[in-house]
This record gives C-alpha cells, structure tokens and sequence, in this order.
C-alpha cells in the first residue's frame, strides 16, 4: 500500500467492503488506498468480484457494508427499517459519481446522441458549465483520444474500438478526480484493443488516477503502478507489478498467471 | 354517379374536414400530455405508482371508443349534481364530450406504446447517465425519455392514424365532421355510395398527410438508426 507522504487525503479510499446478492457473499472484505496518479489495475478471473467492487465505489452496486470515500468525503450511508444499507443522500452520491467517471465494457454510449453530444452530456446537464466552454473542452478530448473527426457520428457508426474511446472522452470531459475502468478491452476484436489500450496509456502518462479491472496483463505490469488481485471476494495478491508478477506469493495468483501467460 | 350532389355540398365536406382536423389534433395534443406522465408512472416498477396508471390504460383499452364516448355524452347527463355543476357546459356539448373520449382513449393507447419503449432503454445507456452524477429525473430527462420517444415513433404514427379514424364517431353524436358530412349528405340526396366515397377520399389524404409527416420526423429522430451514407 503506498505510504501517505503528506495530510492530504487519499484520491480514494476503500473500507473494508462486503457485498452480498441474496445469501452469495461476492466481496469478502476489500480495502483499497489509492493516492493522486495512482493506476491501480484490478485483476481476477470471472465471478473473483472485481466489477462489483469496481461498481460499489460509485455505488452502481449498494455495498452491503464498508465504506467509501473519495478525496476524504466519507459517502453516508443508512440502514432502513428492513435492514438494507443505502446512501442517505442521494444528491451526494450524485455529486461523488459525476468526480468518478466510469468507463464500461459495453461502451454504453448514449445512442441517440453524437459522439459530441455524449461527450458534453453530462458536463453542460451535471455540472452546469457553460455550452460554449464545454464544446472547447470536448474538442480538446476528442482530438487527445483521436475522434476528432468522428464527432458528429452516431455510436452505431463507430467500431468498438471508436466507441470505446469515445466512451473515454466522455469520461475525461468530466474532469474527474478519479476514473473507473470496468474491462474497457473486453468487449472488443483483438485489432482494436491496442487503440483502446494507448489511449488509457497516455492518460496514465498524464498522471490520471486510474483503477482499472482489466484481463491484460501487458496494460497491468507495463502502466499501471499497483496491482491488485482478487478471488472469491478477497485480495490475494497487492503490490508493485514488477514485484507481484516475478514473485507471485498466494498459489491463486500464481495459477492465474500460468494459465494467462501461457 | 351523382357528381352534382357532391360537388353542391363541398363546403359542407370541407367544414367537416376542418372539424376532424381540429378534433384529431386536439385530442392528439391532449392524449400526448397525458401520455408521457401516464406511460411513466405505468413503467414504473412499483405497484403502489403503476397500479392505477395500468387500470386506466385496461380501462379504455378494454372498452370500445363508442361506449366511452356515449358513457360521456349521454351517460353523464342522467347525474343531476353533473348537471348543476360548472362543468356542464363540457359534458352538454357533443364536440367537448368527443374531445374528451378521444383524449383519454388515444392518452392509454399512447401510455402504454411508451411504457413499452421505456421499459426497452437499453440499461447500460441508463446506467452510464447514473455514473456520470445524473439524478433519477434528469436520467429521464436527458436518456430515457428521448430515446423511447425514437423508439415509439413507428407505433405512435399507427396510434395517430388509428385516432384518425376513430374520430369519425363524431359524426354518430351530432357532430359535423367528415363522417357527419357524410351523413348529411347522404339523407338530404340519398347518395351513399357518392357521399361515404367522397368522405373515405378525404380520410385517405389526411393518412397520406400523417404518413409524410412521421417520414420526415423518422428521418429526423431515426438518423443513429440509419446506415450512414457516405
């Protein structure tokens, strides 16, 4: 875990979450301390929970307990009547989410929307900044994800791979303090993940705080500066990638590895 | 063919066509706001807000338009506080009592085409506005909202034309529309065939009027459904 050097807050700070769909217990207790620039890179196989833990940082899932907070703001909880765990107010949670952008693997883009319109979206209708300076903006995080040319496209009309970065742009307009990753490669032909890849690349260059869930392991031991590993709800593996990948300490990780790598 | 009897009462068509017009388009634009709050609350997955949306839609969906229109017209006369009240002048006016039925009728139809491309927004599109910081109503401000009316358009061009015709029950209650022209025409001349004919070829061009214009709003509001063109 990297060391606090100052008062500062952490960029994100993760307690002890537990989440539970019905009587299946998917996280088992993670925490997680990630400091401004961090790229922190979430590895696992299927159903290790690595989206539901990605996911209840910006509560898209509910976590049954644990804690959040993001640049020191503690996200409140409460728990209702019939036991269930909610944040207690909801334009908090709106406020947090729109300084965490999310990157998803279906893209998700807006399909009634241009590549331009998503991308002002939310900063014109969430943070209210003026049309004419979010169009600047937008322009300028087009051209850095290399769509420029494609604004005015419908998503339909892109690759995945153009979606995908376009989905980044979208994210990057936020200005967020933080940017979540859900396997932004996954969904994509193998020819397009490099776009896909550079683009996170450059932007982990820049000095964006990332977390990223991803199943490559290139991104993960070249760009990112942390790894973490999870299966069956808990962290198996946390360190520096050079460490982590050349001596691999829990066998999980290790059989992860081979089966990865081969 | 007697021409003479229908060119004679031309202006009477065309004072019917007017009133159809006027009442199709009213009751459209009341059905419409009426819509958009019903299909929303009926698309909602709590019973205590769907409930009664949902009953409202069975209702005049369940019954035919006549009998709503006569429930209306004549039903709410027989109530004598009905009668005594300010609202009397709505409900003794035959146009008034129409213009209520059409709305309220076309207003279910309409709820529910929308409640079922509500329900069809693609999740992760809602979910993205979620996590970019949106609140439950600027999400459906901003994403539900106009994308299901993109994917109601189709639908709700069959509901207008259907709204179209119905409206010839106008003409049933005194009502000097198109039909009720025809009507007219075919006592003062006993012409059916010539009179019926004559109101079927406005009715024609009205459909043809609407089709044009949910082509150019299709090609509007469809152009992220198009095939690009290069």
């Amino acid at each position: 875990m990297p060391e606090q050097v100052s008062d500062a807050p952490y960029a994100l700070e993760v307690d002890n979450i537990h989440k539970s769909f019905g009587s299946v217990e998917v996280l088992k207790g993670i925490s997680l301390a990630a400091d401004d620039h961090d790229v922190i890179s979430i590895l696992g196989s299927s159903g290790s929970g690595k989206s539901t833990f990605l996911r209840c940082i910006n509560l898209l899932e509910t976590p049954t307990s644990g804690s959040v907070r993001v640049k020191g703001e503690l996200i409140e909880m409460k728990q209702l009547r019939n036991g269930q765990i909610v944040p207690s107010d909801r334009k908090q949670v709106d406020r947090i989410r729109s300084r965490l952008a999310m990157v998803f693997q279906q893209f998700n883009l807006w399909s009634h929307m241009t590549v331009m319109e998503n991308v002002c979206e939310a900063p014109v209708h969430v943070l209210k900044i003026p049309k004419k300076e979010v169009q600047e903006h937008a322009e300028s995080v087009l051209h850095r994800v290399g769509l420029f040319d494609r604004k005015d496209y419908y998503p339909a009309h892109l690759s995945g791979g153009q979606q995908q970065r376009a989905a980044i742009a979208r994210a990057l307009a936020m200005n967020p303090d933080l940017m979540l990753f859900d396997e932004p490669t996954s969904a994509l032909d193998p020819e397009l993940v490099g776009e896909v890849l550079r683009v996170m690349r450059g932007l982990a260059e820049d000095g964006t705080t990332m977390l990223v869930v991803t199943h490559e392991m290139g991104f993960a031991r070249e760009v990112s500066n942390r790894v973490m590993f999870l299966h069956q709800g808990r962290v198996e593996e946390d360190g520096v990638p050079a460490e982590v990948f050349n001596n691999p300490k829990s066998e999980r990780f290790k059989d992860f590895l081979s089966g990865n790598l081969k | 063919m007697d021409i003479e009897a229908i060119v004679t009462n031309l202006p009477l068509y065309f004072e019917g066509l007017v009133t159809t017009v006027q009442l199709v388009i009213l009751s459209l634009a009341l059905g419409l706001v009426l819509a958009v709050p019903v299909g929303l609350l009926a698309s909602s997955r709590s019973l205590a807000v769907n409930f009664l949306p949902k009953v409202y839609i069975y209702f005049f969906r369940g019954t035919p338009l006549i009998v709503q229109m006569y429930i209306i017209y004549f039903g709410a006369g027989q109530f004598e506080p009905l009668r005594e009240s300010l609202f009397w002048p709505i409900f003794k006016e035959a146009y008034s009592c129409a213009l209520i039925a059409f709305a309220l009728n076309t207003a279910a139809y309409t709820s529910e085409i929308l409640r079922g491309a509500i329900i069809a927004t693609p999740f992760g599109e809602i979910e993205a506005a979620r996590a970019s910081g949106m609140s439950k109503w600027l999400v459906m401000r901003r994403v539900v909202l106009p994308s299901s009316f993109r994917r109601a358009l189709p639908a709700y061009a069959n509901e207008v034309i259907f709204m179209l015709h119905g409206s010839a029950l106008a003409g049933v209650i005194t009502i000097i529309d198109l039909f009720g022209a025809a009507r007219i025409v075919n006592s003062r001349h006993f012409v059916p065939f010539e009179s019926f004919i004559t109101a079927g070829v406005f009715y024609l061009i009205l459909t043809f009027a609407i089709i044009w214009v949910f082509k150019r709003v299709e090609f509007r509001w469809h152009a992220h459904l198009r095939q690009r063109s290069s």
